[in-house]
């Protein structure tokens, strides 16, 4: 789907949905109070920095602040990722390895013992940097590996000294994944951050209640930086790990966000339930639009046959992204070009404007089979797919219409099927001898989506790709400051690797955001930060 | 008597509980793919994965974890989970009495089923009753248990927007609650069960209804009810609570499915998630939980079974 | 037969069921119109009509195929189960009970230690260890199946033992091969008849329960079970067919086979003939 066209769609659902709603939101004064009630995830535990699932970072989102966070509220338009500062009123940039950060001042820790709302501090940024960057475990810190060392310039000031340029140390930052401030005598009182008593921070909520398995409560933090927010008072987050029982409950109008990340719903369930939710909840708003998971099959360029380019090029024309679309979200979906997916707009390339390399993305079977014969296969050849279901059935589906079109060509791929631990230690960082396949994770910038994948020696460079050329590309835009600059660099990038297809890119799905129409002020965005979205969110019920 | 043959039950149940116990300990570590990658999962680097293998002690060598696991063990201290870093022990005091209350509500909801069924089925064997009544009850145990607890939860939302009972509430916040949202899935899971007991409890009492003391029962002049009660049930109650005893262990894994379904924070669900991330402590404790109550209730069970029938004292 | 057929109508309907899924089985080619993963042009999720009598599922396939396809995957996963399973705890159960004592003892002690376990965990297990795949499926299940069963047989082959014609064999002198195999295992074929045939049941559902945890039949089978729990619990509202028919098509045939079994063992086992 090409820009202009999903700008439409999305112009398009926004104006349904104000449609649905009786009135504008824009002309009212935000209302105190109210409770909101979502479904979250039960987190392993409560330290941020000792764990990556994002059930225990969305958590934090409501409890604790960053340095600068990503912009949020019914203006920013979804996958739009503009940075403003969240802890840090301002920042400059003396030279390329250098970040000097001013702090707001007035910034109290949540009034809890023992810090019991005392103002923080150029100190707990540097703590906390400190503590990210060394605590056992810390699967995350790999994002600051650029830091060489942070200080505190004065109370309110903190300079952060990189190892090497690193145009992306302020994504870095903002990822709800990261810095997330904690303070020292909370580590000192509790050991680490594990128990949900310990979760103390500078966010807009405080952490009233947990029960395990169950669910937990948020209340409002009178002394939050920003005056007025947030204006919801509480927020009950229910876990729930079962799909019928979240649709039944929110069809009975329990839910104030759609249950799944980032606020929305399945496709499958949506195209289901949204007759019976019109008459339900004839308010709810919806959202739609590109999501960031994208699913790709890996295989093994170092090896035959795939060390053969138009081997990668047959692989995928072969692939039908239109009927893979409708087929498998009903039609919302996207044909994702390599690298970083469509979702992230400021990044990103719609597949027809990759130049020479789109034509591997249209469906031609045909010049496939062409292709494979050219290289020496006119029979294709037998395959392995390493793959692992995720507990979903649309991967299950996918999965098996891959192997269809790749069996229409004449290549014989048989699933071998691996269950989820198994796969993560094997295929996921590359380990196995033919093909592999599956969703891969959601990033918020476009360094992740290429880094790992196409740089040689990296664990999820997947295919083994050592392209000198791709290499180079990639150092070069970590350096490239200036935005508009990188920006082409990483379309360049796109466009080779189009060519190359080391990885066969197939679709993704779009996000159906849901809210009720009660929640004013709030606009659905990729990523973590439910915090972020809802701290000048107010409900009108 | 009984004392030597209780004392000769409990001498042999220890190296049950041994072997059972090196089983436990061995059998998740030969799952390829360990807790530490798992954690790590999607985001990791060699080298965070080899530090935290460290920290948690998995690099040290089997027999040496074994031992000291063990030990540990025996003192009460069954580790802590490797994912959420608190004490096991404590995850299973939490858990274990929501899915005891859940499997006791649906022991009992099988024995109301199949209790009356199963004697009205023998008392009149091969008559249409009979027929009708076994129908439906193995029609109750061939539903897969999930499909129908999927209906029950999803159809009543839709024709008459009524919220599901899920979201566990505890019984201090609500008993009425409490005891009410546990009905459901334990009718499920009781109908399951309930099948297989009516089974069993029909067969012994058609075999002990052939019994010489029966047949002179009849013949004395007494009442049909008399007989098959009085006579007839007690001694078929015997291998029932048999075989309730043996189902004691499928309870800690079977209601994974319903625990999943109707939220329900139980031990089954707990024990599901800590095998697939391979967080060894909590299988191991919950193994070692359910084989030692498993023992102890079959200990029990054998020593009701003497204490009924004196001809069993081999 | 035809006695069978008045005296245990029960019996009888599940035998239909049963020979009705082997027929299945064993003549899907012929009997399905389509292939099991052959999508139909412009027929997504059409409910049923005469032209795909069971309608289609999302993947524009025909659901009366795949239920046809799927009886194989249950037969096969229900028999080799069964076959492995009966097998060895023929074996264990019979020397077990035969050799007694010690033997015995220790026996029992590990059949017990490993009937302690919840068997979602042995089952999980195995499968981690073996990875997912039909036979993985059949050997993990199999080993729950073959320790409750080879208690069950162990207790028959102890009752016929006490019998009259054991101890006179015995005291003829007759090696131990001949006694188990001419004496003793036809009297247990009853038994084992029995629990075979239920334990197919069984086998049935254990697979449907392993498909929603995610550890069933791989893909691209069609098994019932995967068919149910899968894509069919996702379009449960849309496209009802898809669910139903799994459902339906696995609850009939535990039922058939428990029905068959009842039967069975109402005709076969010896303590229980000689009417009221």
């Amino acid at each position: 789907m090409d820009l202009s066209r999903r700008d439409l769609i999305v112009a398009g659902a926004t104006l349904a949905a104000s449609a649905l709603t009786p009135r504008s939101a824009r002309a009212q004064t935000p209302r105190r109070g109210g409770t909101l009630s979502l479904r979250l995830w039960d987190p392993p535990h409560w330290d941020l920095d000792g764990t990556i699932s994002y059930k225990t970072h969305i958590a934090q989102t409501f409890t604790h602040s960053r340095l600068v966070k990503h912009k949020a509220g019914p203006g920013v338009a979804p996958g739009t990722l503009a940075i403003e500062g969240d802890l840090a009123e301002s920042w400059t940039q003396p030279n390329e390895t250098t970040y000097v950060f001013k702090l707001r001042r007035g910034v109290r820790w949540h009034n809890k013992p023992p810090v019991n709302g005392r103002e923080l501090t150029a100190e707990d940024v540097r703590y906390t940097v400190e503590r990210f960057l060394t605590v056992k475990g810390n699967a995350n810190a790999y994002m600051l590996r650029s830091v060489d060392k942070v200080e505190p310039l004065d109370k309110y000031t903190v300079k952060f000294t990189l190892k090497e340029p690193f145009a992306w140390f302020l994504d870095m930052l903002a990822n709800p994944m990261a810095l997330a401030i904690v303070a020292k005598e909370v580590v000192d009182k509790y050991g680490d951050l594990k128990p949900w008593e310990s979760v103390i921070g500078t966010g807009p909520w405080m952490l009233d209640s947990y029960r395990p398995n169950i669910g937990y409560t948020y209340v409002r933090n009178p002394a939050y930086f920003v005056a007025g927010q947030p204006y919801i008072d509480r927020i009950e987050v229910t876990i729930d790990e079962d799909n019928a029982s979240r649709t039944a409950s929110f069809l009975a109008g329990k839910y104030d966000l759609g249950w799944e990340l980032p606020g929305g719903i399945n496709r499958s369930d949506w195209v289901q339930l949204r007759d019976t939710l019109k008459i339900k909840r004839p308010n709810l708003r919806v959202v739609e639009f590109p999501g960031n998971v994208g699913n790709h099959i890996s295989m093994r360029v170092d090896q035959k046959p795939f060390n053969d380019v138009r081997v990668r090029q047959a692989m995928s024309m072969a692939l039908d992204r239109k009927t893979l679309v409708d087929t498998l979200y009903e039609g919302a979906g996207v044909a994702n070009p390599p690298g970083v997916p469509l979702a992230l707009k400021d990044w990103s390339l719609p597949v027809d404007q990759l130049g020479e390399g789109a034509k591997n993305f249209a469906y031609d079977p045909k010049e496939a089979k062409r292709l494979l014969s050219a290289a020496g296969y006119p029979n294709g050849f037998p395959a392995t797919i390493c793959w692992t279901t995720y507990g979903s059935p649309v991967v299950v589906d996918h999965a098996q219409l891959i192997v269809k079109y790749l069996k229409d060509v004449g290549i014989d791929a048989k699933l071998d099927t691996k269950e989820y631990g198994a796969y993560i230690s094997t295929c996921f960082y590359g380990k196995f001898d033919s093909l592999a396949f599956g969703p891969q994770t959601p990033f918020l910038d476009g360094d992740n989506y290429l880094f790992g994948y196409y740089y040689p020696g990296e664990m999820k460079n997947q295919s083994h790709v050592n392209d000198p050329v791709v290499a180079d590309m990639l150092v070069r835009q970590r350096r490239t400051f200036d935005v508009a600059k990188r920006r082409e660099l990483i379309h360049d990038t796109q466009r080779y690797l189009a060519k190359q297809v080391y990885y066969t890119t197939s679709v993704g799905t779009m996000y159906t955001t849901l809210s009720d129409g009660a929640l004013k002020n709030y606009g659905p965005n990729l990523g973590y930060d439910y915090g972020g979205r809802l701290v000048a969110a107010w409900l009108d019920r | 008597m009984l004392r030597r043959y209780l004392a000769r039950r409990l001498v042999v149940a220890i190296p049950s509980l041994l072997i059972a116990s090196a089983i436990v300990f061995a059998l998740p570590r030969l799952i390829p793919g360990d807790a530490v990658q798992l954690m790590l999962a999607e985001t990791s680097y060699a080298k965070d994965i080899d530090e935290l293998r460290a920290k948690l002690g998995l690099d040290r060598p089997f027999y040496v974890q074994y031992v000291d696991w063990l030990g540990r063990a025996v003192r009460g201290d069954l580790g802590e989970s490797l994912w959420t870093r608190r004490p096991v022990l404590q995850e299973l005091a939490q858990r274990l009495p929501v899915t005891g209350e859940l499997a006791a509500y649906a022991t009992v909801v099988a024995l109301l089923i199949s209790l009356p069924i199963g004697v009205l089925a023998a008392a009149r064997q091969d008559s249409l009753a009979d027929y009708v009544v076994r129908s439906l009850a193995i029609l109750g145990l061939s539903v897969p248990a999930f499909w129908l607890a999927t209906l029950l939860i999803v159809l009543p939302a839709i024709w008459w927007g009524w919220r599901p009972l899920t979201g566990y509430v505890e019984f201090r916040a609500d008993p009425v609650a409490h005891v009410t949202q546990l009905l459901l899935p334990a009718a499920i899971l009781g109908i399951a069960t309930a099948a297989a007991l009516m089974r069993l409890t029909r067969g012994m009492l058609l075999e002990v209804l052939r019994q010489d003391y029966v047949r002179t029962a009849w013949a004395k002049g007494l009442a049909e009810r008399a007989v098959v009660v009085k006579h007839g049930l007690r001694n078929a109650v015997i291998p029932v609570v048999t075989l309730l005893g043996t189902q004691l262990p499928q309870i800690f894994g079977g209601t994974v499915v319903i625990e999943t379904i109707f939220g329900l924070p139980g031990v089954s669900r707990f024990l599901f998630d800590a095998i697939n991330q391979r967080d060894y402590p909590v299988i191991q404790g919950v193994n070692l939980l359910v084989v030692s109550t498993v023992v102890v209730v079959n200990l029990a069970v054998d020593t009701l079974y003497a204490v009924l029938d004196p001809r069993i004292r081999y | 037969m035809a006695l069978f057929v008045r005296r245990k109508p029960l019996g009888a309907i599940g035998a239909v069921i049963v020979v009705a899924m082997l027929v299945m089985a064993l003549f899907a080619e012929q009997i399905a119109p389509y292939r099991y993963d052959e999508t139909v042009r412009g027929a997504r999720m059409k409910p049923p009509s005469a032209a795909h009598w069971l309608g289609t599922d999302n993947l524009s396939r025909d659901m009366w195929s795949r239920i046809v396809y799927g009886a194989r995957v249950s037969i096969t996963v229900g028999f080799g189960t069964i076959a492995l399973a009966i097998s060895v705890a023929t074996a264990v159960g019979v020397l077990s009970a035969y050799f007694g004592g010690l033997w015995d003892l220790g026996v029992q002690r590990v059949v017990d230690a490993w009937l302690s376990f919840p068997y979602l965990v042995i089952i999980l297990s195995v499968m981690a260890v073996l990875g997912p795949g039909r036979l993985n499926l059949i050997v993990s299940v199999a080993i729950i199946l073959a320790a409750t069963n080879s208690r069950v047989i162990r207790g028959t082959t102890l009752t016929v033992m006490q019998s009259q014609f054991v101890e006179a064999a015995r005291a003829m002198g007759c090696g131990h091969a001949r006694i188990i195999v001419r004496h003793l295992l036809p009297n247990i074929t009853a038994t084992i008849i029995i629990l075979a045939t239920i334990g197919l049941g069984a086998v049935i559902l254990a697979e449907s329960a392993l498909s929603f945890l995610g550890f069933g039949v791989p893909p691209p089978y069609p098994s019932w079970g995967a068919m149910l729990s899968g894509s069919g619990r996702t379009y449960m509202l849309r496209a009802p067919w898809m669910a139903v028919w799994p459902g339906v098509a696995i609850s009939l045939a535990v039922f058939g086979f428990n029905m068959l079994g009842d039967a069975l063992r109402d005709v076969l086992d010896p303590r229980l003939r000689g009417g009221r």
